[in-house]
């Protein structure tokens, strides 16, 4: 019988590489088929949709493994030690941790004793000194969950994709976007196959990020994704939109990698290892990165002037080489845990950093879909989740506030935005913004599960969006639109479904509503926790209180402008039609996900899966003893701060969300306030979030315009001082090689020609004595005997 | 008539020699070129039996003659196998015309 | 004296013999005339005292070569009485070399001392000049120093005319009873003919079968040819 985490390891790396292999047959589609053929979609759809089976099973088998433990109660203070010792049973580490259970020091807390995740090697790649670089695997209940969310995300949209791509299907595919300068069109051959081998190479890179064993593995996926996300945005190259929102998406993206590598060298060179995991090695444990850090029980082991922080082994004592205990600087913790969030920002669009995923809408639907809210914006989230446990308190403020600015900012700019993608763009924003938030306040468990929630109603709402825009003929522009709930039943009331969701609204009273509701529930109140400790960040609680207001504002706004009311634009409205079923079919699916995906709550399966992963528990408050004066709240139980504020917390928000929602039924659907009035009235505050904060201005000041003079003062440079001096340098080396040919072809052939010329004309004049003719040569033999006879006799003296 | 010494006899290979000579410079029939060819070997033949008889050469000079009778046997068979290809050749047997070796 | 006519009868034969080949033009008579030449020259061979040369002479030359000539002659001839002229002037050119060569060769017979020369030559014990008398100086002095030389000298002396059949032989063989090997510092065997004999043995063979197959008929060709001449 293989152990779990083989098993495991088996069904996840299958889910993870069949798409890889989708792509290697999609990208040469044409080797083997045409252009025609819908084959490549039905591979990538069959690669992802296989995945999902394999994912799926995978958690099944965890979960009859573990006799589901991990959805009752969670554990009481070591109530649950048994579930918890069997189910780690064929775990890798468990040997060497069971014989410290019985540690004094750590005796309170045996249930962070065990370990909850999988780990192993693919592939060695190289060792330099004692650093690995390898292929790892690292397998926990949330690695389980985000593969089953992702690849069922990714079927239901490479589905859609089948339908909403149709038209690419084409030899001769006409560009409406792009125009020549004869006024004509630009046309190309169509994509279809090129479109789904991108899908298929996207999820492929995702899944490999939420498998990766390693930091270092890790940033390789993560650039994958990068590179898909910059291939599919700009998969209409033509567009000038599209390449310039391409560029833009990798070139913000690297500025976060840049802080990721440096992030990634100073754990290196402070911890020697990339692992997540502990490694068993034969009889020797070699802790992880996390272990390092968190030890045994989950704290910092901090020296007591506070600039040390003390490095633990597998055993849970403090690491030591050559008797000396590993420290790393406080400081430098920080650093790192700033800089893999730095990665997280450029990837999840945070504050600085949050600017390309607006333009990123540029690519297909599908993609905007998939890539740019459910999963790749997300793995920014999921790496700040899965280094929780480095993340000192500093640096979780830090990430707190930083989702707290970018999720005010992107719902304010959401309000006044009108294109249909866009809307729904600034809404992934903020939304991960509010992940980020709950990650700061130490609501680990409540991040994740919006993660999940949002993935499903986000997707849905852009898979809607694209239906929209394939069914009104790619208008995007929500103030063209206008009653399409008449025509397009299906898609009015998925989106129905997902703007509910995503606005958290509830019946009032219970606590019985949709994902959103739930898992922002959870948000709000690990924020109300948190300043509830902590009352000099108020503000974390306000700020996401408030945006739950303004996001249902826009959501029904939006679904108001689009579904609702009368027709603005009678053209649209004329020709827009409902889409056939395989674009519905995945709407109706994530639509019942997206509705009952999280149900229970806190207490429902979906977020005791995700809990139970959580590295660092925050069963107690945690006070902080660094520069930030912080306690974290604990949350777990039911004595906890957190549970403490929950029907509080939840009463706000929800009360917060329906004035949005009756704000934006009184003004677009009612009318009795006259939105374009408001506008007047606020031109400034307008204009200003219609120039979205003026960030692009603003990076276009500080960064770009620098940027150019720089460039100008190289042309110039390059022109005035480096071209002359190649130019010259060009000219004299032609000078010299015209002087050497004509040395060459004057004296040195002259000379080699002369030879031949003379040897020849000896050669022909000699011709003339070889008569051929025997006598003469007999006759010649006798007179030269007589003449060299002569010739002795006259000079030899007697 | 003084007593026949070596020069008499020297004095005779010459004239033969020069005879074949000039028997190979003037005929231009190619047999005639043979002969001319077996005068010229008879005249050295006749040299170095004469330094035989004469000097302390001894036997060696009639072994020599013995070799160079034997060869000439040789080449004359050689030489007229040559003659009758040029013949079938030229159909002649006039060495002027077999002239394609000229320069 | 009978030996100083006979030899000037040769003389004559061969010299006269060899100029008329030069100055002959038909063929037949040219091969005629080296017949009296060759004839004549082993008779010169005989009165050299070389009998078995003479005799190879007469059996390989105007036995055999010359009717190898006159064949050549009956396959090469173009008509019955074709001849093929050579011009006047240049039988005048070849007439006025052949005088000189014939002169630079007189000339050097008579200056060089033919003795003093052959003197140079290793284990030479007979002075030509004086042949008789080194000869028996020499058999005495051999007589002083061992019975062997002395049987040597004694062949040698008893030897002399003209019978040389046995000792060509035993040369070939590797003998040289006509010389004292020993005081060259040889072992008695090196100058022998042995070796050379052999070789010639197998140029003979080579030459017979080289002149068979350059000779060899390839008359179809030629003989269709003629018959669509005539």
């Amino acid at each position: 019988m293989p152990e779990t985490g083989d098993i495991l390891m088996f069904l996840l790396t299958a889910a993870w590489l069949l798409p890889l292999a989708g792509f290697v047959v999609e990208i040469y589609w044409l080797c083997f088929s045409h252009r025609l053929n819908k084959g490549a979609a039905y591979c990538a759809v069959a690669c992802i949709g296989l995945g999902f089976l394999c994912s799926f099973s995978a958690l099944m088998y965890w979960g009859f493994d573990t006799k589901w433990a991990a959805l009752s109660e969670p554990a009481h203070h070591g109530h649950d030690t048994a579930h918890d010792a069997g189910r780690t049973e064929g775990g890798h580490e468990h040997d060497a941790h069971a014989a410290n259970t019985e540690h004094a020091d750590h005796a309170e807390h045996p249930d962070a004793l065990t370990k909850k995740y999988y780990t192993g090697t693919y592939y060695e790649l190289a060792r330099f000194g004692a650093l690995r670089v390898s292929l790892d695997w690292y397998i926990d209940s949330l690695t389980l969950v985000m593969f089953t969310m992702v690849t069922f995300i990714a079927t239901c949209i490479h589905i859609f994709a089948i339908g909403y791509m149709h038209d690419e299907l084409t030899e001769e595919y006409e560009d409406h976007e792009v125009h020549l300068h004869n006024g004509g069109h630009f046309s190309r051959p169509g994509r279809f196959h090129r479109f789904f081998a991108y899908l298929s190479l996207f999820s492929f890179s995702m899944l490999g990020i939420v498998l990766s064993g390693n930091i270092f593995q890790v940033f390789i996926f993560w650039e994958l994704v990068g590179l898909s996300s910059y291939l599919l945005i700009g998969f209409y190259i033509e567009r000038k939109s599209a390449s310039t929102a391409a560029n833009k998406a990798f070139i913000m993206n690297r500025v976060g990698d840049f802080g990721f590598l440096i992030g990634m060298m100073i754990l290196w060179t402070s911890f020697g290892t990339f692992q997540f995991g502990d490694r068993t090695d034969g009889a020797h444990t070699e802790a992880g990165l996390f272990t390092m850090v968190r030890g045994q029980d989950g704290k910092l082991d901090v020296s007591e002037d506070g600039k040390q922080v003390y490095l633990q082994d597998a055993h849970g004592h403090r690491a030591e080489k050559n008797g000396q205990p590993l420290t790393i600087s406080y400081m430098l913790l920080v650093a790192a845990g700033l800089g893999v969030f730095a990665g997280s920002i450029g990837k999840s669009a945070q504050f600085p950093l949050q600017t390309w995923l607006p333009d990123a809408m540029e690519g297909p639907t599908p993609v905007s879909a998939l890539v740019h809210s459910a999963t790749m914006v997300a793995a920014g989230v999921y790496l700040a989740a899965r280094f929780y446990p480095v993340f000192t308190p500093e640096v979780l403020l830090g990430i707190a506030y930083i989702g707290c600015i970018t999720l005010f900012i992107a719902a304010t700019i959401a309000l006044v935005v009108t294109d249909i993608k866009r809307v729904l763009a600034y809404s992934t924003i903020s939304q991960l913004g509010y992940m980020m938030l709950a990650i700061g306040v130490a609501g680990w468990g409540a991040a994740l599960f919006h993660l999940v929630t949002h993935a499903f109603f986000k997707s849905l709402m852009f898979l809607c969006s694209g239906s929209v825009i394939a069914g009104c003929h790619h208008v995007q522009d929500m103030s063209r639109m206008g009653g399409l709930r008449h025509k397009m039943k299906i898609t009015a009331y998925t989106m129905l479904v997902g703007v509910i969701a995503i606005a958290g609204l509830a019946i009032p009273g219970t606590s019985i509503g949709l994902s959103g509701f739930y898992s922002k529930d959870a948000i709000v109140a690990s924020a109300l926790a948190y300043s509830e400790l902590n009352p000099g960040h108020i503000l974390l609680f306000i700020a996401p209180l408030v945006t739950a207001g303004i996001t249902s504002f826009y959501m029904f706004r939006l679904w108001f402008l689009t579904f609702a009311g009368a027709p603005r634009d009678a053209h649209v409205y004329d020709h827009c039609h409902e889409n056939p079923s395989i674009m519905t079919t995945p709407l109706l699916v994530l639509a019942v996900l997206a509705a009952g995906c999280a149900w229970g709550g806190e207490g429902g399966p979906l977020y005791r899966l995700i809990a139970d992963s959580e590295t660092v528990p925050a069963v107690a408050r945690v006070a902080s003893v660094g520069a930030a004066k912080v306690i974290l709240p604990s949350h777990q139980g039911h004595e906890s701060d957190v549970h403490h504020v929950h029907s509080t917390a939840g009463m706000l928000a929800l009360i917060s969300a329906i004035i949005g929602m009756s704000l934006a039924y009184l003004i677009y659907v009612k009318k009795t306030i006259d939105a374009n009035q408001i506008r007047k009235q606020f031109s400034g505050v307008y204009d200003f979030l219609v120039d979205k904060w003026r960030f692009d201005s603003l990076y276009e000041a500080m960064f770009v315009a620098p940027v150019h003079i720089i460039s100008a003062w190289c042309v110039s440079f390059d022109k005035g001082v480096l071209d002359p001096i190649l130019h010259s340098a060009a000219s004299l080396t032609v000078l010299t090689s015209k002087w050497d040919r004509a040395f060459d072809e004057t004296f040195v052939d002259g000379l080699v020609n002369l030879v031949g010329t003379v040897t020849y004309n000896v050669g022909n004049s000699l011709k003339v004595i070889q008569t051929g003719r025997l006598r003469q040569y007999v006759m010649w033999i006798a007179v030269g005997v007589i003449v060299l006879f002569g010739a002795l006799v006259t000079t030899i003296p007697k | 008539m003084g007593e026949v010494g070596l020069s008499a006899y020297l004095m005779v290979g010459a004239v033969l020699f020069v005879c074949g000579v000039v028997c190979m410079a003037t005929k231009r029939n190619g047999i005639g070129v043979l002969m001319g060819v077996e005068l010229v070997l008879n005249g050295a033949n006749v040299n170095f039996v004469a330094f035989s008889r004469y000097t302390s050469l001894g036997l060696d000079g009639q072994t020599t003659a013995l070799f160079v009778i034997v060869l000439a046997a040789a080449e004359a068979a050689v030489a007229l196998a040559i003659a009758l290809n040029f013949y079938n050749n030229h159909l002649t047997i006039d060495v002027d015309r077999g002239n394609e070796l000229q320069g | 004296m009978i030996e100083q006519l006979l030899f000037y009868v040769f003389a004559i034969l061969t010299c006269g013999g060899a100029i008329a080949v030069v100055a002959t033009q038909n063929v037949v008579r040219m091969a005629f005339w080296l017949v009296v030449s060759l004839g004549s020259v082993a008779a010169l061979f005989f009165l050299l005292h070389a009998d078995f040369l003479g005799a190879a002479q007469l059996l390989i030359y105007v036995g055999g070569t010359v009717v190898l000539l006159v064949f050549g002659v009956m396959l090469t001839a173009s008509g019955p009485y074709t001849t093929i002229k050579t011009s006047p002037a240049e039988g005048i050119i070849g007439a006025a070399v052949g005088v000189m060569l014939l002169m630079v060769l007189v000339s050097s017979i008579g200056n060089v001392d033919w003795i003093a020369i052959s003197g140079r030559l290793p284990s030479s014990p007979e002075s030509p000049s004086a042949a008789d008398a080194t000869r028996k100086a020499h058999a005495e002095e051999s007589l002083v120093n061992s019975g062997s030389t002395k049987a040597l000298s004694e062949f040698n002396a008893n030897q002399q005319q003209g019978r040389t059949v046995r000792q060509l032989g035993l040369s070939f063989l590797g003998l040289r009873p006509d010389r004292n090997l020993k005081e060259g510092g040889a072992n008695g065997l090196a100058p022998g003919y042995f070796l050379p004999f052999e070789i010639v043995s197998v140029h003979l063979l080579v030459v017979l079968i080289g002149a068979a197959y350059l000779a060899r008929a390839k008359r179809r060709a030629v003989s269709e040819d003629r018959v669509s001449l005539d």
